[in-house]
């Protein structure tokens, strides 16, 4: 009954949803002499400088795998969690001046942003094939299960969107303390480092955070040329339903006083 | 057409104060009794009318008597507190224009944008593009961005786009004319001829004059409830000459 409500309801929005998500693309580029062109860049200009900072300064490595490789895999992954995700934290706020005059069902926004966010992702999978061609990682044929890792970080980023903007109407400090945890969680997710280089007695604490399962999913197939382990894949459909779901429920029992403080 | 049942809307004044942390915490650790109780305000008040189809209503009453909240709670907006309000047919609400225009876009871009934000499909908006132009005298602004639009344009653009529907209930909140004179003419040319089209209309205005001239019906709120209800220029009058008394 509900499944049958939404999916009428997005067909009657879907045209309002492609307008939106069209908008922000415009938005975007259009005021910047480089327009798309920055999407792919700045992937790469983020790895140069992380790259630099960890492998020179830090001196990181990763046995076996190309550094370059490993970083960026993770960067793009984490940098859709985290550009969407603020996004859509901020996207009802953004829209009172609309939703205090005309009814729009309210979870179009941050949807919308989630999905303007992921088209923006799947550009920047270019600058990352080039990375992986330039350095020999390569490619293999199990780079056609890495769908499954995307979908997943497109559900669990969904569910924290709707959380996170629905609890940013009645807390307006959400947004200074996500700008914290999203930094801190930056740190504990292993972009730049190899969980391997943790503390052993400290993995299962950090094997706990979703986001590491999906940019392991990804990285055993693009790194290490295998089949992610059954374990993997269960965590990661289970994590993002579960956070998905969290995120219909917050968003749906709050969406009537959403009104109350414009 | 539409039901209004038993509608009261209640809002908390003093919501303001749970916004920030502090706050929130420090009520944390108040105990209950000490909370202030939170001023109520009703902004309706078990407010019951039925509007049959073509029937033009117009509101009346004084600042803050509910009848811009009558109108978010029937177009959906908000949710009464209690009651319910009952709607057959598509929904236009004019109650601000340009609701939704992005200035970085074109006219071309925002008429596309806000169309899609107001209801419109893909369809009908493509086969209406022309009349819009038409109407709003921009075409040769079409690929302009509208932040460098003067205001009048701007708001020509916004009332071509939210008039150009065929809506089954519009409800207009003192929009009835905008730009120039000419085109003030021509808006409310435009007004009068969707109103007077067989379409069912909830009208907001401070104009008696206007009133007396669209509606057929007024409903009179004073205070969150209902005054009275009756025909728009007995209504009128006596509304005139309580207000002058």
């Amino acid at each position: 009954m509900f499944l049958k409500n939404v999916t009428i309801n997005l067909k009657k929005y879907s045209f309002l949803l492609q307008q939106l998500v069209s908008r922000d693309f415009k938005v975007k580029y259009k005021r910047s002499v480089l327009g798309i062109v920055w999407s792919l860049l700045y992937p790469i200009l983020t790895m140069v400088v992380m790259a630099i900072v960890f492998s020179n300064v830090f001196k990181f490595s990763t046995p076996g795998v190309n550094y370059l490789a490993y970083l960026l895999s993770g960067l793009v992954m984490f940098n859709y969690f985290n550009e969407a995700s603020n996004l859509a934290m901020s996207s009802v706020v953004g829209s009172f001046s609309l939703l205090n005059k005309i009814y729009i069902p309210k979870y179009i926004f941050p949807l919308s942003k989630c999905l303007f966010v992921g088209i923006n992702f799947l550009l920047t999978l270019v600058p990352l094939y080039i990375v992986l061609f330039a350095t020999g990682t390569g490619v293999n044929i199990y780079h056609l299960l890495l769908p499954y890792a995307f979908i997943c970080l497109f559900m669990f980023t969904l569910g924290m969107g709707f959380i996170l903007s629905a609890v940013s109407v009645f807390l307006r400090d959400m947004f200074y303390i996500y700008g914290i945890v999203v930094m801190m969680w930056t740190y504990l997710t292993p972009i730049m480092y190899d969980i391997k280089m943790i503390n052993e007695s400290l993995q299962p604490w950090l094997k706990l955070n979703p986001m590491y399962h999906y940019i392991n999913f990804a990285r055993e197939i693009i790194l290490y040329g295998r089949i992610p382990q059954p374990f993997t894949w269960v965590t990661c459909i289970i994590s993002a339903v579960f956070v998905l779901i969290v995120g219909v429920v917050v968003f749906k029992k709050t969406q009537d006083k959403f009104i109350y403080y414009v | 057409m539409i039901k209004v049942n038993n509608v009261s809307m209640k809002f908390n004044l003093g919501i303001e104060k749970n916004f920030s942390l502090k706050q929130f915490f420090i009520n944390l650790f108040k105990s209950k009794k000490n909370k202030p109780k939170k001023e109520e305000f009703w902004a309706l008040k078990d407010v019951s009318f039925e509007v049959k189809k073509g029937e033009v209503i117009g509101f009346i009453g004084s600042n803050g008597a509910g009848k811009s909240t009558m109108l978010k709670v029937i177009a959906g907006v908000m949710k009464p507190t209690k009651g319910s309000v009952e709607v057959y047919g598509n929904i236009c609400p004019m109650i601000e224009l340009g609701a939704g225009f992005d200035p970085d876009l074109t006219a071309r871009e925002n008429i596309y944008l806000n169309g899609a934000v107001l209801g419109y499909s893909k369809e009908f908006l493509e086969s209406k593009f022309e009349e819009i132009v038409e109407f709003s005298e921009l075409r040769e602004f079409l690929d302009v961005p509208v932040r460098n639009f003067s205001s009048g344009m701007t708001a020509r653009l916004a009332f071509s786009i939210a008039t150009v529907v065929d809506p089954e209930i519009l409800i207009v909140d003192e929009i009835l004319s905008v730009g120039d004179i000419a085109f003030q003419q021509k808006s409310e040319e435009k007004m009068k001829s969707l109103i007077g089209g067989g379409t069912t209309v909830l009208f907001v205005s401070h104009s008696l004059e206007q009133i007396k001239k669209i509606c057929n019906k007024v409903i009179w709120l004073e205070h969150g409830h209902i005054k009275k209800i009756g025909p728009s220029k007995e209504m009128c009058k006596e509304y005139y000459e309580e207000q002058v008394k």
